[in-house]
């Protein structure tokens, strides 16, 4: 009797085919298959009730309706709502990406104190009560000083019930320091206040226009409310409407048009006059909208013709003057032509100059307020709120002179002028406590290292943003806004508009943190102060103030998503023939026509560095989300690294090729680039993009490329304050 | 040899992108990321693997300052139907795990990822580098996940996706005409994500085969043209330039060749 | 498997072989062998029967977790209370999607206050209504995430039955144990209760060859060109 290997063998081959006449193998093996088919750990988004919420769009100033997919309570997709009247249907990469800014890991989870050194990201929770009362409190101490227009505002819209709530606490605490961040808003304001009297927007027909001469204007790039302009585009192609790019670079915009003119870079104004002078010369002019017993146009006409010949046009601008002679017949014998300026987005200011210039071609058009022309637009009416009582303090506050200098006797034109901020508190104007609201000007104004000192100076930041943002990062208290798909709002589109458009922001999804809505932090934070601040805020809460304040359209706007009925939103300006005076009565023309000087050696500094604004790029306060930043082209960033632009020609002259590593220079700062060849710049010129560089957010945009401000400057226009600065001096050396 | 479906209600679908109203702005790339739950990683530089099932390309016509252009050029799936539409596209022939499908019905050419094993011969067989491979598992930020869409699943790692003309557009539509006891859709009821979305209008969707859907018209465009034509991969996206040297671009020409 | 071959004797099988013949010829002697060999069977029959009962019993035990559901639903005592079937409850949206299960605000209706004197009604009533939490039930037949199902394109266009695909759950007066496959996730009425997988029922499985099987016979279309069956992306997402 013994047990031998033999019965183990057995004992295996009886195992083995047992085994094998079992369901296990072939089971095993099918649920083996599915198991790597689906991996457990790749996510399965759970189904549910498919609803959409419309709302508004707040990411930029194209105030775009969007209309959002959800799936049970999650937002899974926005897409723009068909038959608004701002984008009927289209949407921007920016407002398709906005869920990933909603759920996103840059969001600011609850209030936050400093307690590290500025920047360096150490925070402490604290609860939304010790959040109010501790700036409530600095506030009240600077009050109680009579330090009260010490206390300053940057915004990134002054439109709207939420800006307007901040400007009114601004006002009955004593302070007239509201700003807004600058942009070609602030030239278009002031030039319309030179020739019509009056400051407001301009809005533009481009629908019904048959020409469009854009003096470097991104039309298709983010000027204005980009989906509008896009669609317009589009109608123009069908229409055959004609479209002349003037500008440097072959943006998209010169490369969609009919004609790109490359031009001298800031002397966009000359060839306007260029064009005026044989407008003019030629008495292609309509001459009822401009010489009514218009003084200025007279004086006007004499400098054009005088020194704006197209021979000497050419010489400052490098256009040909059988190009301007045919381009100015073409515009002023066309019936509805409009020419526009603001360089690429807009996100810049212009000079005054080149803003008269520009406004002076749609005059002698005699296309200005009639279809298919360019209206003067006013702010959005429907916001009409109980005057409020100013005690000794706030009268006083508000009679000081604002830091940026705006409606003093020097730039008495200006509502606004937030380029000269940085500057003026460099320079000793003092500001105690800033809010920041909707805004990164700490990475979106132009010099970085003068708004970093400027911001160094300041006491006490406290940021309102839902993200942490470079500014965030940089201030000493964060009150988190709710991300737009959280929260009310009204969202007047103002950009370029001709028929503004209220729409309303609503709620998509409820708050997915501890934050609170900017303009229920600044009624809690005037309540908590007492009177006479707190009786200027008689509402209960932000959601009162808004129904309040919408009165009888509150319906219409949460049923159709918008209201568009001029009554309710902005009156478009009758400007009557005779009203437009192109001087303004602006006593010396020579400040306002002339090229605008550049810092730097031209030996030192050959070339020129221009920023310039990509649809995939956004540079405003929002920085690109993940699926944005995606789309940019490796010829613009590679791994960490940008690329400029740079002409063949001008690589050669410097000893470069493409892809090979430079250092830029200029007057302001140096930067380690990479090189792309592009046939479409001019020779001379460096084109970096804007709204890269970001030191905060998250590992998707953090560190990627470099913030264009921080190797530009500002140069400030004398007739108006705005700045002028189109770019600046460079040297690009081999690195 | 499968002839037997009946040819007059199959249905082409495909697409016309206008390029010279195309302003290159990316939200169709956008749109598709949003609707198919397009991963994406920290550096997305490397073009070759960043996964962007519609990809809008920069051509150039390759002349000096001042007379450089620019064209745009969205690329989607093409859904090639291949020699004779018989369905036998590039990545159809040469799929070894019937991971990819090409349907007489819609002629829609369809990747199963489940099926999938990652061999990536579709992606050697396509010439115009439509299809991507998944190198690494999805990740999403932490409580960015939220925002995945149930209609397409998630893609995992080691297989190979691309566009599928919002294929669960047409699918959802389906099934909300059964519901409604329709056998048939308007041609607005299947629109894809990058055509809802396009800002400029620049892309019409629809059947091809629909004398209704505009797009049955819009590719009898004398301008229209396709991708590699000269490879009869008979493809469903036809563009429209009027600029000579964009079409001449879709194709590749020896250098003195005349078209 | 079974033939002796030139191969399997001439690598190892000989010794055993011949003493087999040798012990059943004579039974002399070899006494030793003799008991070997019937050692062999006994173990290869030990064997064999070890591995059908772990391949047929312990296997499916240890594959699939057993789960309860949080409230044992009485679909017979509700089919009798409603008007219009199984899409009294289980309905369809609008837009043509299929709700599945129901969610409170459906249930609320009757359940608002406890209605009977079942412990589940009261459980249910408890902590699910009032709490206004959903119940987290468990799909029997949850299909993976690579599946698009239309019910719509069965039950309205095609009209088929609910019973054809999940059986006679309606008949049901309590909800059996949910067993989910360990592996795989999935619940196991997708295999079938049959380990070995055959199917008696239309109901009894719920596998892609049973969707096919049926794509085949009733649609019998052909629009795939690499299958020759039904197009993939009918029935994938």
């Amino acid at each position: 009797m013994k047990i031998d290997r033999r019965c183990f063998l057995s004992l295996g081959i009886g195992g083995a085919a047992g085994i094998a006449l079992s369901p296990l193998p072939w089971k095993l093996a099918d649920d083996s298959a599915i198991w790597t088919q689906m991996w457990p750990w790749t996510p399965v988004p759970a189904d549910g009730e498919v609803t959409y919420v419309k709302s508004a769009c707040t990411l930029c100033p194209g105030g775009c309706g969007i209309s959002v997919r959800k799936v049970g309570n999650r937002a899974v997709k926005i897409e723009g709502i068909e038959g608004h009247p701002v984008n009927d249907g289209g949407i921007c990469p920016l407002g398709l990406s906005g869920l990933q800014l909603l759920y996103g890991p840059t969001r600011v989870k609850s209030p936050l104190k400093r307690t590290g050194e500025r920047g360096e990201g150490k925070w402490e929770k604290i609860s939304w009560e010790e959040a109010i009362t501790e700036v409530s409190k600095k506030l009240g101490d600077l009050r109680g000083k009579g330090e009260s227009d010490s206390v300053a505002c940057i915004s990134g819209s002054d439109k709207g019930t939420v800006p307007a709530l901040f400007k009114r606490f601004m006002s009955v605490f004593g302070s007239p320091n509201f700003m807004r961040m600058p942009s070609i808003q602030d030239s278009y304001e002031i030039a319309n206040n030179v020739s019509m009297g009056f400051i407001a927007q301009s809005g533009f027909d481009l629908e019904k226009a048959d020409f469009v001469l854009s003096f470097g204007s991104g039309l298709i790039e983010g000027w204005g409310s980009p989906v509008r302009m896009i669609r317009a585009n589009s109608s123009w192609r069908k229409a055959g409407v004609k479209v002349v790019q003037v500008e440097p670079r072959l943006s998209n915009t010169a490369a969609k048009s009919d004609k790109w003119i490359p031009v001298n870079p800031g002397t966009e104004y000359a060839l306007a006059l260029g064009l005026a002078h044989v407008i003019i010369r030629e008495s292609l002019y309509r001459k009822d909208f401009v010489q009514a017993g218009a003084l200025g146009f007279i004086r006007f006409r004499d400098l054009i013709l005088s020194s704006y010949s197209p021979e000497s046009v050419e010489k400052i601008t490098g256009v040909k003057k059988e190009t301007i002679e045919s381009l100015a017949a073409d515009f002023a014998k066309s019936e509805r032509p409009i020419a526009i300026c603001g360089r690429g987005q807009g996100k810049a200011q212009s000079s005054l100059g080149e803003l008269l210039a520009v406004q002076a071609l749609n005059a002698l058009a005699g296309n200005i307020g009639r279809e298919g022309g360019v209206f003067a637009v006013n702010d959005p009416a429907y916001i009409a709120w109980p005057a409020y009582q100013a005690d000794e303090t706030a009268a006083a506050g508000i009679k000081k002179e604002r830091i940026d200098g705006a409606g003093s006797v020097k730039y008495g034109f200006a509502k606004s002028l937030t380029n000269r901020f940085a500057g003026a508190v460099n320079s000793g104007a003092p500001v105690s406590l800033l809010f920041v609201l909707e805004s990164n000007p700490l990475y979106s104004l132009p010099d970085t290292k003068a708004v970093k000192d400027a911001f160094k100076k300041i006491p006490f930041i406290v940021s309102f943003s839902s993200f942490m943002d470079d500014t965030a990062l940089n201030s000493d208290i964060i009150l988190p806004n709710h991300v737009y798909l959280e929260r009310y709002e009204d969202v007047p589109a103002t950009a370029g508009l001709s028929k503004p458009v209220v729409s309303l922001a609503r709620p998509v999804v409820s708050p997915q943190f501890n934050t609170k809505h900017a303009g229920d932090v600044i009624i809690l934070i005037a309540k908590e102060m007492g009177s006479p601040v707190a009786d200027a805020f008689p509402w209960d809460d932000y959601q009162a103030c808004l129904e309040g304040t919408a009165g009888d359209k509150w319906k219409i706007l949460n049923e159709e998503g918008f209201s568009s009925d001029p009554a309710f939103t902005a009156q478009v300006v009758n400007t009557f023939p005779g009203k437009f005076d192109i001087s303004g009565g602006i006593p010396d023309f020579t400040i306002l026509f002339a090229s605008v000087s550049h810092e730097g050696d031209p030996k030192a500094y050959p070339l020129f560095l221009m920023p310039y604004d990509s649809f995939r790029i956004a540079s405003g306060y929002i920085g690109d989300p993940p699926f944005v930043i995606k789309t940019v082209e490796d010829t613009v960033l590679k791994g960490k690294d940008i690329l400029v632009e740079i002409n063949p020609a001008t690589a050669k002259a410097n000893g470069l090729s493409a892809g090979s590593y430079a250092t830029l220079k200029t007057p302001k700062g140096s930067a380690r680039v990479k090189i792309n060849l592009f046939e479409g710049i001019m020779p001379g010129l460096v084109a970096m993009p804007r709204g890269l560089g970001h030191t905060a957010y998250d590992n998707y945009l953090a560190g990627k490329g470099i913030n264009v401000n921080e190797l530009i400057g500002t140069v400030e226009d004398p007739a108006s304050g705005l700045d002028a600065a189109w770019g600046i001096r460079a040297n690009l050396i081999k690195a | 040899m499968k002839e037997e479906q009946n040819h007059e209600k199959a249905k082409r679908f495909g697409m016309v992108i206008d390029l010279d109203k195309c302003t290159g702005c990316g939200a169709c790339m956008v749109a598709c990321m949003s609707e198919n739950n397009v991963p994406f990683k920290e550096d997305e530089s490397k073009k070759l693997d960043s996964i962007t099932w519609l990809r809008v390309y920069k051509l150039t016509n390759g002349k000096p300052f001042p007379d450089a252009e620019i064209c745009y050029l969205p690329r989607p799936c093409q859904h090639c139907g291949g020699k004779g539409d018989h369905g036998h596209s590039p990545c159809v022939s040469v799929c070894p795990a019937t991971a990819t499908d090409y349907s007489n019905d819609t002629g829609i050419v369809s990747q199963i990822y489940t099926r999938c094993f990652g061999c990536r011969y579709c992606m050697a067989a396509c010439p115009y580098h439509a299809r991507y491979f998944n190198w690494w598992d999805p990740v999403w930020p932490d409580g960015m996940e939220k925002y995945l869409s149930p209609n397409v699943s998630v893609r995992m790692r080691g297989i190979v996706e691309k566009c599928s003309f919002c294929f669960h557009r047409y699918q959802i539509a389906m099934e909300k005409a059964h519901y409604e006891g329709r056998g048939e859709l308007e041609e607005n009821e299947y629109q894809t994500a990058c055509t809802q979305a396009c800002p400029a209008n620049a892309i019409t969707f629809g059947d091809l085969n629909n004398p209704g859907h505009a797009v049955h018209e819009l590719k009898k465009d004398k301008n229209a043209f396709r991708l590699l034509e000269r490879l009869q991969t008979n493809t469903k996206v036809y563009y429209i330039s009027s600029r000579e040297w964009v079409r001449r671009a879709g194709d590749n020409y020896l250098e003195k060749e005349k078209k | 498997m079974s033939k002796p071959d030139d191969k399997t004797t001439g690598i190892s099988a000989d010794t055993d072989s011949t003493e087999a013949e040798v012990s059943s010829a004579g039974g002399i002697a070899k006494g030793q062998g003799d008991e070997v060999g019937g050692f062999v069977i006994l173990f290869f029959i030990i064997g064999f029967v070890a591995s059908l009962i772990i391949g047929w019993v312990v296997f499916p035990k240890l594959l699939y977790s057993q789960k309860t559901q949080p409230i044992d639903f009485n679909h017979a005592l509700h089919l009798e209370a409603v008007s219009d079937g199984c899409e009294s409850c289980h309905i369809f949206r609008d837009d043509g999607t299929f709700a599945g299960v129901p969610g409170n605000a459906q249930c609320s209706d009757c359940h608002q206050e406890v209605q009977g004197d079942s412990p589940e009604e009261k459980k249910f009533v408890e902590e699910y209504v009032a709490k206004e939490r959903e119940v987290p039930w468990l799909i029997y037949s949850k299909q993976p995430d690579c599946v698009f199902f239309s019910h719509a394109a069965h039950v309205k266009k095609a009209k088929m039955e609910c019973v054809t695909c999940h059986g006679p759950i309606g008949e049901s007066t309590s909800l059996k144990v949910y067993e989910e496959n360990r592996l795989t996730g999935y619940s196991r009425d997708i295999w079938g209760k049959n380990i070995a997988g055959v199917k008696r029922e239309t109901w009894d499985r719920m596998k892609m060859d049973d969707c096919a099987e049926c794509h085949e016979k009733a649609a019998g279309k052909k629009s795939s060109v690499q299958t020759d069956k039904e197009a993939c992306f009918v029935c994938h997402k």
